[in-house]
């Protein structure tokens, strides 16, 4: 237990100082609220476009691929909310130390360097969690119609199902940030990642829009993990028990990712290169 | 027979890859279909041992191979080809275990928390370390007392001047103790305060723990003042390694005689000198300048001859500065001299 502790206590201190980080930027603090608030007005009304002349093409139901309006707007509100929890941003500012030959201060310390900039970001999304999270989550509450948890159940395993996400987003984005090291400029890569993320993940449109052959397909992929399980698991759409199973894949790819972004490190790493100076 | 070595190196090469860019816009069109590489050797074939407690200077012109020999030491950089144990480590293959034995300050980047106060690093950096409060205590009283650091521990690190922001990163570098501190370029950018400072907390430093200390430089003054032992690279390739008082005696051919005469009518005479083969400089008013092969005539005889002729006020008498004999070696002119 005291080796844990000795052995944990460093990477603590990154989250701390990640979480003070985060205070310096109080305009980015303003921005975000605003912005994902913008994010879940903009897809209320389109929803509620979309589901008026539905409503009636359909039928009394008024559901597309089972999900009816108000179904649909708690996906759209709680997708966004939890998305300012696990959102990070460590490929770009890995890029940006492998640019600047700052990764060699992080490579002389006796630390992982995967966990130290997990460590980091956990800290700026526990910040994020009781200053942007939770306060877009009572304005969201307060403006949309959007529901309670399923159950308490499903909550109950929701709530692991985001930190999951976070871990998924992670090890995306610390192999995105690797390949720096070998790419030098990844600013495509990170913007191409962004859109793929926002529409595999499930956070666009639910996964169950998608044609068949595509869902098969998405199945087979972490990304689904990062959006839509947990969001099913809030809604309800999973029984307890397919809920729980859900949980295990999700995590069962945090670990696959985990070791594969660590493997990836290791192997970019052996290729560094910092001229000059 | 000396005692193991405490870094021994050996062999050990860099090379590069870089891509050659072709010049043009039909060069540019032909770069996306086909890249040539040119392999670059930063260091090559590079071997030399460290005997625990050895100041060692490196020292090299820009782009010599000096830092990135640092950063294989450092196990920043894997090596190309070559062998290096450092403390029984093989840097970059058991980097976690063997970067807790060294401390490393980089003069041109700080490993210090950009935003934070100083103090807030330490104190990071204390855990990352597992230092005891006791040692960590000790430590910093040492720090403040040699390197004043009590007026600045609370300031973040962007607010910091070079000089004060420099000896926080070696307070760092230090915190935990380390047998082995490398340093690049400790003193660029410094002033002649902060530089003293600077060479003093190591000289301190490697007497009282007897820290093993490799440094590159451009300023020979801190190897004059710290290292006995010095290595010229230059190209990658390892030009020197030994005494620095041996390169001196070897390369130190010329001095150089600086006179003041005593009015006018004085310096009127000085053509007689000239004379006898002796070229004198005007270096100011009165004041004359004689450059002067040791090896050709020695420092008695020409001050006999100058006496005889003029009348002195002041009389000077130098070595060849090391930037000379340097600049020499990196021409490749001295190099002969010294192997031979």
């Amino acid at each position: 237990m005291n080796v844990l502790a000795q052995t944990l206590s460093p990477y603590l201190e990154f989250t701390r100082i990640g979480f003070v980080n985060i205070l310096a930027f109080r305009l980015r603090y303003w921005t975000g609220i605003i912005t994902y608030l913008i994010n879940v007005t903009v897809y209320y009304f389109i929803w509620k476009a979309v589901y008026g002349p539905a409503a009636q093409a359909f039928g009394s139901a008024g559901t597309i691929a089972g999900y009816d309006l108000a179904q649909m707007i708690t996906y759209v509100s709680v997708g966004w909310i939890i998305r300012s929890f696990y959102w990070n941003t460590i490929d770009q500012e890995m890029s940006y130390e492998v640019l600047e030959g700052k990764i060699a201060m992080a490579l002389i310390k006796p630390l992982s360097v995967q966990w130290m900039w997990f460590s980091r970001a956990l800290g700026e999304s526990v910040f994020r969690l009781g200053m942007l999270t939770l306060p877009t989550a009572v304005v969201v509450v307060l403006l949309f119609p959007v529901r309670l948890p399923a159950s308490a159940v499903h909550f109950a395993l929701f709530v692991p199902a985001v930190l999951g996400s976070f871990f998924l987003m992670g090890a995306i984005n610390f192999m995105i940030g690797t390949c720096a090291i070998q790419l030098k400029s990844i600013l495509a890569l990170i913007r191409a990642k962004y859109w793929l993320i926002e529409l595999l993940s499930g956070l666009l449109i639910p996964i169950a829009f998608f044609p068949a052959p595509i869902r098969a397909v998405m199945a087979w992929l972490p990304f689904a993990h990062i959006a839509s399980t947990p969001l099913q698991i809030y809604l309800g759409k999973l029984s307890p028990a397919a809920a729980a199973v859900a949980l295990a894949t999700q995590w069962a790819w945090v670990a696959a990712l985990l070791w594969l972004a660590g493997r990836w490190w290791t192997f970019s790493v052996k290729r560094i290169t910092i001229h000059g100076g | 027979m000396p005692a193991a070595p405490l870094i021994s190196v050996r062999d050990l090469s860099k090379h590069f890859r870089t891509f050659k860019r072709r010049e043009g816009v039909w060069g540019a069109i032909r770069n996306l279909v086909k890249r040539d590489y040119q392999s670059v050797h930063a260091v090559d074939r590079v071997t030399f041992d460290i005997q625990p407690g050895e100041m060692v200077g490196y020292i090299g012109p820009n782009g010599a191979g000096k830092s990135t020999t640092i950063k294989m030491l450092t196990g920043i950089l894997v090596p190309t080809a070559g062998e290096l144990l450092s403390n029984g480590f093989v840097p970059w293959k058991q980097r976690r275990q063997y970067v807790k034995s060294i401390g490393v300050v980089f003069g041109q980047r700080t490993q210090l928390w950009w935003d934070i106060a100083v103090v807030e690093s330490f104190k990071l950096l204390r855990k990352i370390y597992d230092v005891s409060q006791h040692d960590y205590d000790a430590r910093m009283e040492l720090f403040n007392h040699v390197l004043k650091l009590k007026d600045y521990l609370d300031t973040p690190v962007r607010k910091l001047s070079l000089g004060e922001r420099m000896r926080c990163d070696l307070a760092a570098a230090l915190l935990h103790n380390p047998p082995i501190l490398f340093l690049d370029e400790p003193t660029i950018g410094l002033d002649v305060v902060a530089k003293d400072h600077i060479r003093q907390f190591l000289k301190e430093i490697n007497q009282r723990y007897r820290t093993t200390v490799l440094l590159t430089t451009h300023d020979l003054d801190d190897i004059e003042e710290l290292c006995k032992r010095i290595m010229i690279i230059d190209h990658g390739r390892l030009l020197y390694d030994g005494p620095l008082a041996l390169l001196k005696q070897k390369l130190l051919r010329t001095k150089q005689v600086k006179f003041v005469v005593k009015d006018s009518e004085q310096a009127a005479r000085l053509p007689a000198l000239e004379n006898d083969g002796l070229k004198i400089e005007p270096v100011d008013h009165l004041t004359y300048r004689i450059v002067f092969d040791r090896t050709k005539i020695s420092v008695a005889d020409l001050l006999r001859q100058i006496l005889a002729e003029v009348e002195v006020r002041d009389l000077l008498i130098e070595d060849e500065p090391i930037e000379e004999i340097v600049k020499r070696i990196y021409a490749g002119e001295a190099l002969k001299e010294v192997t031979a």
